[in-house]
C-alpha cells in the first residue's frame, strides 16, 4: 500500500474524528483512540460505521480489539480496501 | 438461485403458551409447525433463516455427537453466545443431550483484547466448563483463554460436526436438571453463575408468554440484545420458542453501529414484540434520519418493552415522539422488571398502557423513605417520577422490607424481595454469595431499593452500589480493583460510583486517594487509568485524586461507596456543567 492512500485515510479519518467533538488542532497518529481520543465503545461504533460506509468496506469487528493508536486503525482500514 | 425466505409469522401448529416439561420438550413442540429463527446482517439482509424444525434436527444430529464425548451427565460447555444459528444450534443440542450451555459474552472493546481473554479465561474456570466452543470470529480469543486450563474439547462449530455421531441414548433433562448457568450477575473479578433448572425457566417462561406479554398468533419478535444477557437469552430466544414465534435477530454490533436497522427490520417484517433497556431506544433516537421515518411501518409494534436500568420517561417519550408519523404508539411502551437471579422476568406493567409514571414528593423520600404522591402543581424540583412496573407475575410473591427485614406497607420504600417458582437454586459452587441474596425459605433478596404502589413495583434505586451503563451491570469492585492496580495505589484507596450527568448519561466517578504529589504523575496517573476503564469497560470515568484518608470507612473498615459520592458532590458542585471534564483537568 502506498504512503499516498495512508495519508488519504487518516485525513478521512481525521475529519471524522473532528466532527465526534475528539480532534484537537493537532492530532498524532500515535494518540491512543481510547486513551487519547476519550472514543467510549458506542462512539467507536458509530466511528466503524462512518468508515465502512465511506470507503465501502465491512470491518471485521474483532480486530478493532487489538487496536490502540490512530494508525493501527488507519493500517487496518487501508488492509481491509486492499483486501 | 433460489432466494432465502424468512419464516414465516403465522404458524400451521396451535399456540402452546410455554406449558412444557423442559426446554427440549417445547422445541419439539415448535419444530411440528413453520415458524423459526432468522438472522440478519449489517446491511439488513437475511443471512440465515432456520425454522424450529430444522433448529430441532441439527440440534438431536449434533447432541449425538456431543454425548461421544463422554462428558459426565450435567457436564458444562462454554459457549460463545455471538449472535448466530451455530449459538443457537449448540444450546439446544445441550438440552437433549443432558448437558449444560454457560453462554459466555462476545463483545470486545476498541483495544480490550487483553481484558476480553482474561474475562473469559475466568468465566471458563469458573463454570468449570469442560469443553468449550466459539464461532470463528471469536475464536482466537477463546482459544487464548483457555490455555492451560484443563479442557478436553475446545473449538468452533466444525470442530463438533467432525465428531462422529453416536447412537448412544438421547439425555432429557428431569425437571430438577440445570437448563443453563447465566453469567450476567457478578463482577469480572468475582464472576456468578445463576443456576436455572428446567422447571425454573418453565415457571418463567409460562409467566412471561401468558401473562407479561399475553402472546397471541400473530406475534413476531425482534431482538437485538446478547445472548448473554437474560433480556436476551430468555426473553428473545427461549420464550419465542417455547410459544412458537418467529424471531427475527440483529447483532448486537451491528445495532450498535446502525442503530436503524432495528426499526427498519420491525417496519420490513411487522414485528410485534421487540424490548430494549432505554438506552437503544436512545441511541435510536439520536441516529435515526428525518427522512427515513415516513419510510418506517411501526403500526405493527404493540410490544416495546424496557427493562435492565432505569427506566426513563423522557428518553421513551422523544422515542415515540419521533417515531409517531411511522405509525408508532407510546401505549406500546411495556416498563419491566426483573433479573437473571428469577430467570428473567418478576413483573410487567399492563399491556397497552405505556409507561404510567408515579409523581412523588422527593423530599419525603430522601428523607423518610415514603412515596408521597403530589399532584401535578408540585414544582420540579419536588417531585421525583418513578415509573410503576407492574404487579409480580402469578405464583410471585413480593415483600419490600427494612434493613431489620420486616416487610413495610405500601408506598414504604425498602429492600425488594421475591419469591416464587423462576427463583434460582443459587450461584454454581458458591454457597456464601448463594446464602446472602437466598433465604432458606426461598426469598430473593435483590438489592433493588422499591416500594409498591396499588400492587405494582417501583423502583427506585439500588442498594449494592452497582452501576448501570448502557443496561450494562458494572460493579463499583471492578472499578476499583482497576486503581488499586496503579503504582502506589493500595487497597481500599479507591471509590467507585456513578452519578448523573448532562443529559441521558450516568457518569463513572472513581475517587482514588494518592500520595504522589508531582503534578504530572499525577495528572498521568489519571489518564492512564481512565484508559484503562475504557480499555476493560468501553466507558468513559471520571478521576478524581485526593490525599490519603479522605474516603469514608464504614465501622467495619470498609469504604462507604454513598457517603463517598455525597463528599464528591460535595466538593465538585459545578459539575453539572461539564461532569466529564476530570479532576485531574481541572488544574490545569
Amino acid at each position: 500500500m502506498s504512503r499516498a492512500g495512508y495519508d488519504e485515510i487518516l485525513a478521512e479519518v481525521k475529519k471524522l474524528l473532528a466532527r465526534f467533538g475528539k480532534s484537537r488542532e493537532e492530532i498524532d497518529e500515535d494518540a491512543e483512540l481510547v486513551n487519547d481520543l476519550e472514543l467510549d465503545s458506542l462512539l467507536v461504533m458509530e466511528l466503524v460505521q462512518e468508515v465502512e460506509d465511506m470507503f465501502d468496506i465491512s470491518f471485521p469487528l474483532n480486530d478493532l480489539s487489538g487496536i490502540h493508536t490512530l494508525k493501527d486503525f488507519v493500517l487496518q482500514i487501508q488492509k481491509e480496501i486492499g483486501a | 438461485m433460489n432466494e432465502m425466505k424468512k419464516t414465516p409469522t403465522d404458524n400451521t401448529i396451535a399456540l402452546r403458551k410455554g406449558d412444557f416439561q423442559n426446554l427440549a420438550e417445547a422445541l419439539d413442540y415448535a419444530a411440528g409447525g413453520v415458524t423459526g429463527i432468522n438472522f440478519y446482517s449489517g446491511k439488513g439482509d437475511l443471512a440465515a433463516a432456520v425454522p424450529y424444525a430444522q433448529l430441532r434436527s441439527m440440534a438431536l444430529s449434533l447432541a449425538r455427537r456431543l454425548l461421544g464425548l463422554g462428558l459426565p451427565k450435567g457436564g458444562r460447555i462454554a459457549l460463545i453466545a455471538d449472535t448466530n444459528a451455530d449459538f443457537v444450534r449448540f444450546f439446544f443440542a445441550c438440552q437433549y443431550a443432558g448437558l449444560v450451555p454457560v453462554p459466555l459474552p462476545a463483545a470486545v472493546h476498541l483495544g480490550g483484547r487483553q481484558a476480553y481473554v482474561d474475562n473469559l479465561r475466568k468465566l471458563v474456570h469458573a463454570s468449570g466448563a469442560q469443553a468449550a466452543m466459539s464461532s470463528s470470529s471469536f475464536f482466537p480469543f477463546l482459544s487464548e483463554a483457555v490455555a492451560g486450563l484443563d479442557l478436553n474439547h475446545v473449538g468452533e462449530p466444525g470442530y463438533f460436526d467432525a465428531l462422529p455421531e453416536t447412537d448412544l441414548p438421547l439425555q432429557i433433562p428431569g425437571s430438577e436438571d440445570v437448563a443453563y448457568l447465566q453469567y450476567t450477575s457478578g463482577s469480572t473479578r468475582f464472576p456468578r453463575g445463576v443456576v436455572i433448572t428446567q422447571k425454573v425457566v418453565m415457571a418463567n417462561l409460562a409467566g412471561i408468554i401468558r401473562h407479561g406479554l399475553s402472546v397471541r398468533p400473530g406475534d413476531r419478535c425482534t431482538s437485538w440484545l446478547p445472548f448473554y444477557h437474560d433480556m436476551g437469552l430468555v426473553g428473545f430466544l427461549i420464550a419465542p420458542m417455547a410459544s412458537q414465534l418467529s424471531t427475527d435477530y440483529l447483532s448486537t454490533r451491528d445495532f450498535a453501529m446502525r442503530p436503524r436497522l432495528w426499526p427498519a427490520l420491525i417496519s420490513k417484517n411487522r414485528g410485534t414484540i421487540s424490548y430494549s433497556p432505554s438506552f437503544g431506544y436512545a441511541l435510536c433516537a439520536r441516529r435515526i434520519r428525518p427522512t427515513e421515518i415516513d419510510q418506517y411501518d411501526l403500526s405493527s409494534w404493540r410490544i416495546a418493552g424496557t427493562g435492565a436500568e432505569p427506566i426513563r420517561p423522557d428518553i421513551l417519550e422523544q422515542f415515540a415522539r419521533l417515531l409517531a408519523p411511522a405509525g408508532f404508539t407510546s401505549r406500546a411502551f411495556v416498563a419491566s422488571y426483573g433479573m437473571a437471579e428469577c430467570t428473567l422476568a418478576i413483573s410487567f406493567a399492563p399491556l397497552d398502557q405505556g409507561i404510567t409514571i408515579d409523581r412523588i414528593d422527593a423530599e419525603a423520600l430522601t428523607e423518610e423513605g415514603i412515596a408521597v404522591a403530589v399532584d401535578g402543581t408540585a414544582r420540579c424540583g419536588q417531585a421525583k417520577e418513578l415509573v410503576f412496573c407492574g404487579p409480580a407475575l402469578p405464583g410471585h410473591e413480593i415483600e419490600i422490607r427494612d434493613d431489620q427485614g420486616r416487610a413495610l406497607p405500601e408506598r414504604h420504600c425498602g429492600v425488594l424481595h421475591v419469591r416464587g417458582p423462576s427463583v434460582m437454586t443459587g450461584y454454581l459452587g458458591n454457597p456464601e454469595a448463594t446464602r446472602e441474596v437466598l433465604s432458606p425459605e426461598g426469598w430473593l433478596n435483590t438489592g433493588d431499593l422499591a416500594y409498591l404502589a396499588d400492587n405494582q413495583v417501583v423502583i427506585t434505586g439500588r442498594v449494592k452500589d452497582m452501576i448501570i451503563i448502557n443496561g450494562r451491570n458494572i460493579w463499583p469492585q471492578d472499578l476499583e480493583f482497576l486503581a488499586e492496580q496503579m503504582p502506589g495505589i493500595r487497597a481500599r484507596d479507591a471509590a467507585a460510583f456513578s452519578i448523573s450527568g448532562s443529559g441521558d448519561e450516568e457518569t463513572v466517578v472513581l475517587v482514588v486517594q494518592c500520595r504522589q504529589l508531582d503534578e504530572t504523575e499525577r495528572e498521568q496517573l489519571v489518564e492512564v487509568l481512565r484508559g484503562r476503564v475504557r480499555e476493560e469497560f468501553g466507558i468513559d470515568c471520571r478521576v478524581e485524586l485526593v490525599p490519603p484518608h479522605t474516603l469514608p470507612q464504614t465501622s467495619s473498615g470498609k469504604i462507604s461507596r454513598t457517603i463517598a459520592r455525597t463528599d464528591f458532590l460535595r466538593r465538585n458542585q459545578d459539575l453539572s456543567q461539564s461532569p466529564m471534564k476530570c479532576a485531574g483537568e481541572n488544574r490545569t
